[in-house]
């Protein structure tokens, strides 16, 4: 609060338009900040993502150095210490792998995945969402017919089919990732912004004879990106999971680059014989990830939502 | 109306036309499998024969064209692994994956029901917040996951149910199933639990939604004012109306149950058609991968051609709208 008042303190002619300009990001931060669990989970997903970019600088040890990792390893309990000297504080792996380092370079691919096939499909989508609202007829109709076939189908299905055309790999599972969300954001783009085409600010756009770039691009863009900031984090932390669960299927990454989802796999083959570790304690990474982005989504929703406005 | 039915007919003769291409074509690009069926030691004669065998000699558009005119016949080729033709292994594994979808869709509506109720009745109390942040966790955590936790906590770590497999089966109707002994439940109970938890999470969301909507309606108040007891009026005059949306979203959904059962057979070993599939992904077994997912593509259509039908026979504005743009 003492933040809002110190500006208008320093601003003080100030009028309705510069109050319009100042304000939506204040209200938004105060708004967003009534939830305490919903600001936890920003640092906890900011925590994750500094891992992830980090992960080279942070481990213990380079879990792919073949140098370094030994059979000899393999399956040690956490806190027990590696052939290397170094302490393996989760255990070790199958292939003797120290699992913190593992978890580590996981998060890395398992986020780069998410986030990076996320901001793909999120730039198609917003473009033909808002070629099928702004021009309508024939071109909407046709591309609204193919979201509404994708959408059809669970999204599982679609990656799964093209996982198997195209074989195993990061890029592979980045196109099946892309290609399986592209739909949502097209869809609700399109909602929020046949919304908007209909208010006069376009209109009196359009009587300015403004092209049609710039009408798209400059006036109608920028009034649906609320709605897109809360799909796009909902849809990553799906992705993340969908990732997962695809690497589970032995379809997602190679063994070379492992996921969590990669990591959950190679653990699954242990639990029977009680190296419960290698699978909970990638499991668990996975789980604080995708619940933390999930309740920064929610809250966002929350947040963004004109119609719960205060 | 006859022209709402034949337009959608048409539309979805198209997708299934259409995703046949789609899923053949796409299968077809997957590695060789001759390679893997063929021993290194076979002659070049042999080699011949066997791709010739297989079909795989002719050039792409024959190939699909043959498997267009055998589809139609209810013939979507052999399997290259076990020999016999491909729809018959996959209608062979369905009644496991059809009494696993079922009890789960079962396990959705009688728990997520009740739930969704309460938290719509009593939105404030925690017991309902509770309910309304355990459905967030359904709708965000990977099911294969949630699978594997609890395999490790109840087959694993404290040895209550059997961890893979299906228990012993009856035949009933000429049905293989595994529901009629305790043994067989043993078995069906943690993947059927895994596989409903989005579908629970689901329910109790629309459940919550309904009541809460309803409790402030006319028929409600009227019926309170009538003095009728309040277990009728949440029995008869709430459930009645709340199951409307419930069991529309279901029948949508319930194609998803099988596709998503490809995840759960996979981590319970359940012996139904997604581990067919994933196994035959990983033999390369392209008629079997072909054929389940013509069979899913057909399930998803039909779901949704009759759900079509039946809005446009419940609501006339959706046909009219139609036909009219």
């Amino acid at each position: 609060m003492s933040s809002s008042n110190e500006s208008i303190g320093a601003v003080p002619n100030l009028t309705d338009l510069g109050e319009k300009v100042q304000m939506p990001l204040q209200r938004f931060l105060s708004d967003y900040r009534e939830s305490s669990v919903a600001v936890v989970s920003v640092f906890v997903v900011i925590t994750i993502a500094i891992i992830a970019v980090f992960a080279p600088l942070l481990a213990p040890t380079d879990p792919y150095d073949l140098a370094v990792v030994t059979v000899a390893d393999k399956t040690l309990a956490p806190g027990v210490i590696m052939s290397s000297g170094q302490t393996a504080y989760l255990g070790t792996d199958g292939s003797g792998r120290d699992l913190l380092s593992g978890i580590f370079y996981g998060l890395r691919i398992s986020l780069g995945v998410g986030i990076g096939s996320g901001v793909i499909a999120l730039t198609i989508g917003v473009f033909v969402g808002l070629i099928a609202a702004y021009f309508g007829g024939r071109i909407d109709s046709l591309i609204m017919r193919l979201v509404d076939i994708q959408l059809s189908f669970p999204a599982i299905l679609i990656a799964l089919v093209l996982l198997v055309t195209l074989g195993k790999g990061v890029d592979k599972t980045l196109i099946a990732l892309i290609v399986v969300q592209w739909a949502y954001y097209a869809r609700t783009v399109r909602g929020s912004a046949l919304v908007e085409r209909g208010k006069e600010y376009i209109e009196s756009a359009h009587c300015l004879a403004l092209s049609k770039r710039r009408i798209l691009m400059n006036h109608l863009f920028p009034n649906v990106v609320a709605p897109i900031i809360v799909v796009g984090t909902m849809q990553t932390a799906h992705a993340i999971a969908l990732e997962a669960t695809l690497s589970f299927l032995g379809l997602g990454m190679e063994q070379t680059e492992p996921s969590l989802g990669s990591l959950i796999a190679n653990g699954f083959d242990y639990i029977h014989s009680g190296h419960y570790w290698i699978t909970i304690f990638p499991g668990v990474a996975l789980l604080v990830t995708i619940v933390s982005i999930n309740l920064v989504g929610d809250r966002l929703r929350d947040v963004l939502n004109p119609r719960l406005q205060r | 109306m006859t022209v709402f039915i034949i337009r959608r007919l048409m539309q979805a003769g198209v997708v299934v036309l259409l995703m046949s291409f789609l899923v053949f074509s796409g299968v077809f690009l997957v590695g060789d499998p001759v390679d893997i069926l063929i021993s290194d030691e076979a002659d070049e004669e042999d080699r011949e024969r066997a791709i010739a065998g297989l079909g795989l000699d002719k050039p792409f558009h024959m190939q699909y064209l043959l498997f267009l005119r055998g589809a139609l016949r209810g013939d979507l080729g052999e399997s290259f692994i076990f020999e016999e033709p491909a729809l018959l292994l996959i209608v062979e594994r369905m009644p496991a994956t059809m009494e696993l979808a079922l009890f789960a869709l079962l396990i959705a509506v009688v728990i997520g029901i009740p739930l969704g109720m309460f938290a719509g009745f009593r939105p404030e109390s925690i017991t309902a917040k509770t309910i309304m942040s355990g459905s967030i966790l359904g709708f965000s955590l990977p099911s294969f996951w949630v699978g594997i936790m609890m395999m490790v906590l109840f087959a694993v770590h404290l040895g209550w149910l059997p961890s893979t497999g299906r228990g012993p089966t009856t035949e009933w109707f000429g049905i293989e199933v595994s529901f009629t002994s305790w043994k067989g439940i043993s078995y069906l109970l943690m993947p059927a639990i895994n596989l409903s938890l989005f579908k629970l999470a689901l329910v109790i969301r629309l459940a919550r939604a309904g009541t809460r909507e309803v409790v402030h309606q006319d028929y409600i108040k009227f019926a309170r004012a009538k003095g009728l007891s309040g277990r009728r009026i949440v029995l008869v005059h709430v459930l009645k109306n709340i199951m409307i949306p419930v069991v529309t979203v279901l029948g949508l959904e319930f194609g998803g149950l099988v596709a998503f059962s490809i995840v759960t057979e996979t981590v319970f070993a359940w012996p139904g058609m997604g581990k067919l599939l994933i196994d035959s992904i990983g033999m390369l077994d392209r008629p079997v991968i072909v054929a389940y997912l013509m069979i899913i593509v057909f399930l998803f259509v039909i779901i949704n051609l009759v759900v079509d039908i039946l809005y446009s026979i419940l609501d006339p504005r959706v046909r009219l709208g139609e036909i009219r743009s």
